[in-house]
């Protein structure tokens, strides 16, 4: 029985379009995760934040208490601010212009909820530490409850919210304070 | 070779994890363009998880000693002898935390509270939070107390044993228990069940007009509003009367 030396080691060593290719491929999930969104091709002219900190919502950024609602944006566009919590939406009660595109931002300060307009086709999740983005554009005014539509807890049942519809002329005239909220602001 | 491979796994490692944090960053910070008024902060206090663990780590013997100075006012078992000022026994301790941190910064002001949560350390209130968090609300018939203050009308009883359990759908009222105990708990949501009716009742009342502003994401100033003046008159008096330590629900004989 004879021994021979060992055969030379294979190097796990690779190519460089090898490392290229990888590199690329790392650089196309964080750009697809980044514009992944409800509405993609709106969103993206309309752009905003993805991430925000759910412990920390009144303090800072855009979910702070007197940001939310609707509010109308330099640009002229309108945004609609609401935190979903345990257990009620809040602003409880909001109102929106009919007829003009109206862009929701949505996120939870504890765990998920779901955002549904009863008689609209609208059902949006809210994630804590995430913003949910959609567009929604009401062509008559009404008044719709807006039930959360996921278990979130023993306050789930009752946890509905309210959103007015009013004439986009007469939501002009509004007071900022009486487009934000029906409730105490 | 034509580099290590210490230094291949470096490139990669670089290639893996930096090169799409530089990107996001990049991105992020490129999108972030919103003009929106000074934000209104309701409460210095966040329940981060360095801020729950503070919160949760008193020494009650310490507690015991700085207590001293509450008890003129909250009374030496916690139960106060004034039926508007708060009972503080068995409180929950990231509730009393918040508070104390609050009258402290102002956020909730008060001008007897204010002065006296100031000078505490965060150390000092956490201590408290753990004494008051421990103190028994067994019955005692020699202590000047104010609680409970029975009888309530049965009416009363029901209306509130009504928003106490079930809340109030239409409205989009939540149930208080679901907040408050005993069936659900939120961080910094006070234990309501051996609480005072005129102390429960100013508190809702503030809360509605906004007077009282230093809930995290406005779940009570929004409770408060829809809540009518005889449903406040009601929880207040079905707490304050000590139904709230009976199984929930309890009402009233007519």
């Amino acid at each position: 029985m004879t021994y021979t030396s060992d055969p030379e080691p294979v190097s796990p060593k690779l190519h460089w379009w090898q490392t290229l290719l990888a590199v690329l491929i790392l650089i196309a999930f964080a750009l697809s995760t980044r514009y992944y969104e409800l509405d993609a091709p709106i969103l993206r002219v309309l752009g905003g934040n993805r991430w925000v900190d759910a412990n920390t919502l009144h303090q800072q950024g855009e979910f702070v208490e007197n940001n939310l609602g609707t509010a109308r944006e330099a640009d002229g566009s309108y945004t609609l601010r609401m935190i979903a919590q345990q257990y009620m939406f809040v602003p409880h009660c909001v109102r929106i212009p009919a007829g003009i595109p109206v862009r929701l931002r949505i996120t939870s300060a504890d765990n998920p909820h779901t955002l549904t307009a009863t008689g609209l086709d609208l059902t949006v999740k809210a994630v804590p530490g995430h913003v949910t983005t959609t567009v929604l554009r009401v062509s008559e005014p009404g008044v719709f409850p807006m039930p959360c539509n996921e278990f979130c807890g023993t306050g789930h049942f009752t946890m509905i919210s309210r959103m007015e519809v009013v004439p986009a002329d007469q939501f002009q005239n509004l007071q900022p304070t009486d487009r934000v909220s029906c409730g105490v602001q | 070779m034509a580099y290590s491979r210490q230094a291949h796994y470096i490139r990669t490692a670089f290639a893996a994890f930096a090169l799409p944090a530089l990107f996001s960053v990049f991105f992020s910070l490129s999108s972030s363009s919103n003009s929106q008024p000074p934000p209104r902060i309701p409460s210095n206090v966040a329940w981060t998880p360095a801020t729950i663990k503070e919160a949760s780590q008193g020494d009650a013997l310490r507690g015991l000693l700085i207590a001293k100075r509450c008890e003129h006012c909250h009374g030496s078992e916690a139960f106060s002898a004034s039926p508007d000022i708060p009972n503080l026994a068995a409180m929950d301790r990231l509730s009393l935390w918040k508070q104390m941190m609050d009258f402290a910064s102002r956020k909730r002001n008060s001008a007897i509270m204010s002065p006296i949560a100031a000078p505490l350390s965060h150390a000092d209130i956490a201590d408290l939070a753990a004494y008051y968090s421990l103190m028994p609300t067994s019955a005692d018939p020699f202590d000047k107390r104010a609680f409970p203050r029975l009888p309530i009308p049965a009416a009363q009883s029901a209306r509130a044993a009504q928003l106490i359990v079930l809340g109030d759908a239409q409205r989009g009222l939540p149930p208080c228990q679901s907040c408050h105990g005993p069936v659900g708990f939120k961080n910094g949501a006070p234990s309501l069940s051996v609480q005072n009716e005129d102390y429960l009742f100013n508190q809702l009342r503030d809360f509605s007009t906004g007077a009282r502003s230093n809930d995290i994401n406005m779940p009570m100033r929004t409770v408060a509003a829809l809540l009518t003046e005889e449903d406040r008159h009601a929880l207040a008096a079905y707490y304050g009367s000590g139904l709230g330590q009976l199984p929930a629900g309890t009402v009233l004989a007519k």
